[in-house]
């Protein structure tokens, strides 16, 4: 576990300063952070960088949330030898790695899973994968799918070695742990002055004011709402538009379900077992033996996918499995909107009531 | 917040982070066709260590190249040097299982889940209910009532299977059947010429022919999804309350550890709350049992 300090302080790296400190990360070990797509222009995605010339440091969003830095879309669990008996080999990722340019609805996503992963009985890759990584995040401006304020992720800072916030000669950085102290003797850094401050404030604002979409009720009273009512008719007509793709579960910071499957080598004496993200979405999720399957019908999929973030995980954890960053809403092939559809069933509660 | 045995910044991070995946070796030493369908397996761990089990829990098995799934045991944990467990085969997995001879290696994790509640079962009379394969994790709960027959009191069996042919455990219906100690009812679907028994769904004997003291009995239900309504209402009809009404459900597990999602009934997880469940905390979930649609719903 990181240990925070107990005063954050903040400082000042210059834009020149910030790229020599990128760049030193790099010298000294593998970061990845938001870099453009080179077939893709305007599109960033979380990749390894090989210098600080590919890191966007100020993006929208990403398709894929940065928590495939931990929880990789595909990962060896272990290899297999057909011996008598078959052997098992563990795989094991142990090299420490810095993940750069985390926005504050995916530090909040982070955040989410290592409580989710925690729960006991707790699973092991993840916490070890979280220990491995320094994380340095970065303020952002809202598009028209953003809604972290909603769902209170607009400000947070934990699980952030560093944080960044975008001002005229470079950015504030707030050192909110001994680890991002240590990080800042690759940097050269000034001090912060009342007016870079003042500049840091005014950035969040204007993010704060920026944020068009909201969810008209707080997580509590959606939680309440989802619970108390009948959206039957509704889930019905959403489903009536979704392809059952998946897409929103691929993008969310927040989806952690998998499957496992086997796969053999071409050579037939051996092979290994593979953990991939999975989705709840698709038709065979909760299929079983047998042909039965309990969330054989669309809509019940498309509810559960709001049961489970806003109300069966709000329960258990106390916060929403969501953190506002819209991107199942960008994602979506039938332009299905996460708040859209939230405030048309507050609307429909109030309605009622 | 992390767990508290995360390894702290810079801590030794080469600890086996996947073990919760890693099957340890067991081999089979028995093999028995029990069906044209169902083969029991007895296995042993290789490392000669027990593998203390709870009735009505499960384990993941595997073959290495063909993957993983859960099966109950269907043996007793009074059994101590073998456990057994009982396959279907409709799968490319339980397909490679049914040939596997003795001596074979597999893979198990496991025990997972909550079993029967055999500390509350104790002093009580017992009355199982099996619809099909439902007999299997149901025999881990009867013989383990009949190894330990002085803790319970009366032990009764309803079990229906589709055909005479798909009867299960056809030597332990025997040994069951000729216990004083034990009262059993067993029905088929449709008979054949061979059989000489009850007719008709398991709730038909249920109805007609068991007696029960429903505040002192706890019944144990395991069979299709399809089963678990009409077998409730007969329950309650004989005056029980649902608190008493256990039904095991089946889903199909990737983790056991409530973390993979494949499990979840509504906000609960079928691997860390059930597979056994009282029917007082399945009422009231709309995913317990299938949800019923019109033909235009279905996809």
């Amino acid at each position: 576990m990181m240990k925070a300090k107990s005063q954050a302080t903040e400082v000042v790296m210059t834009q020149a300063a910030t790229s020599g400190f990128i760049q030193r990360l790099i010298d000294e070990g593998p970061v990845m952070g938001p870099r453009e797509r080179s077939k893709h222009p305007g599109f960033v995605k979380f990749d390894w960088l090989n210098s600080a010339d590919d890191l966007t440091l100020e993006y929208t969003t990403t398709t894929i949330p940065p928590k495939k830095a931990f929880f990789p879309p595909e990962q060896v669990l272990f290899d297999f030898k057909l011996t008598e008996p078959p052997e098992i080999t563990a795989v094991q990722e142990a090299e420490p790695f810095t993940l750069v340019g985390v926005h504050p609805c995916d530090l909040a996503a982070l955040d989410e899973l290592d409580d989710a992963y925690a729960q006991e009985p707790a699973e092991a890759c993840w916490p070890a994968a979280r220990a491995r990584a320094h994380v340095i995040g970065v303020d952002c401006l809202p598009d028209e799918y953003c809604f972290c304020y909603a769902v209170g992720s607009c400000g947070f800072r934990e699980g952030a070695d560093l944080f960044l916030t975008p001002i005229d000669r470079g950015y504030l950085v707030e050192v909110l742990t001994e680890a991002g102290e240590e990080m800042l003797h690759l940097s050269d850094i000034d001090n912060a002055t009342d007016d870079d401050r003042e500049q840091a404030q005014h950035f969040a604002a204007r993010k704060a004011e920026n944020l068009e979409a909201s969810i008209d009720a707080t997580p509590e009273e959606f939680a309440d709402i989802l619970e108390e009512g009948d959206f039957g008719e509704l889930w019905r007509e959403i489903a009536g538009r979704c392809y059952s793709c998946g897409s929103c579960n691929t993008t969310c910071p927040t989806c952690f379900c998998f499957d496992i499957n086997d796969e053999f080598d071409l050579g037939l004496t051996g092979g290994r077992r593979v953990r991939t993200w999975d989705s709840c979405q698709l038709q065979e999720f909760a299929l079983v033996a047998g042909g039965h399957n309990f969330r054989r019908i669309r809509w019940q999929r498309v509810r559960h996918r709001w049961h489970r973030k806003f109300l069966y995980l709000f329960r258990q954890f106390g916060r929403p499995y969501c953190t506002g960053c819209g991107r199942c809403s960008r994602a979506c092939t039938a332009d299905i909107n996460i708040v859209d559809v939230s405030n048309e069933i507050i609307t429909r509660a109030n309605g009622r009531a | 917040m992390r767990s508290a045995d995360a390894p702290a910044d810079g801590a030794d991070v080469t600890e086996d982070i996947t073990r919760f995946y890693q099957p340890e070796m067991a081999r089979v030493i028995a093999k028995q066709r029990l069906t044209e369908m169902m083969v029991l397996l007895r296995l042993q761990l290789h490392s000669g260590e027990p593998l203390d089990h709870d009735p009505g829990q499960f384990l993941q098995i595997s073959l290495p190249g063909y993957g993983e799934a859960p099966i109950s045991f269907c043996s007793s944990p009074t059994q101590t040097e073998s456990f057994e467990l009982c396959v279907a085969a409709v799968g490319n997995l339980s397909e490679a299982m049914h040939d596997l001879r003795p001596g074979d290696f597999v893979g198990v994790r496991g025990p997972y889940g909550h079993g029967f509640p055999i500390d509350d079962m104790r002093g009580r009379d017992v009355l199982c209910i099996a619809g099909g394969i439902g007999l299997a994790p149901l025999r881990s709960l009867i013989n383990y009532v009949a190894d330990r027959r002085s803790d319970f009191g009366r032990m009764i069996l309803v079990y229906g299977a589709r055909i005479p042919a798909e009867q299960l455990f056809k030597d332990d219906l025997a040994i069951w059947d000729a216990r004083d100690d034990f009262e059993t009812l067993y029905t088929v679907d449709e008979p054949d010429d061979t059989w000489t028994g009850r007719t008709g769904v398991v709730t038909i004997p249920l109805r007609d022919e068991v007696e029960i003291d429903a505040p002192e009995t706890t019944a144990a239900v395991v069979g299709p999804p399809v089963m678990y309504r009409f077998v409730a209402a007969e329950l309650l009809d004989k005056g029980m309350v649902e608190h008493d009404i256990l039904f095991s459900l089946e889903r199909r597990f990737k983790c056991g550890m409530g973390k993979c999602g494949h499990c979840q009934l509504n906000d609960l997880y079928v691997c860390q709350d059930g597979p056994v469940f009282r029917y007082t905390d399945l009422i009231g979930r709309s995913e317990a049992i299938e949800v019923w649609a019109p033909e235009d719903e279905r996809e």
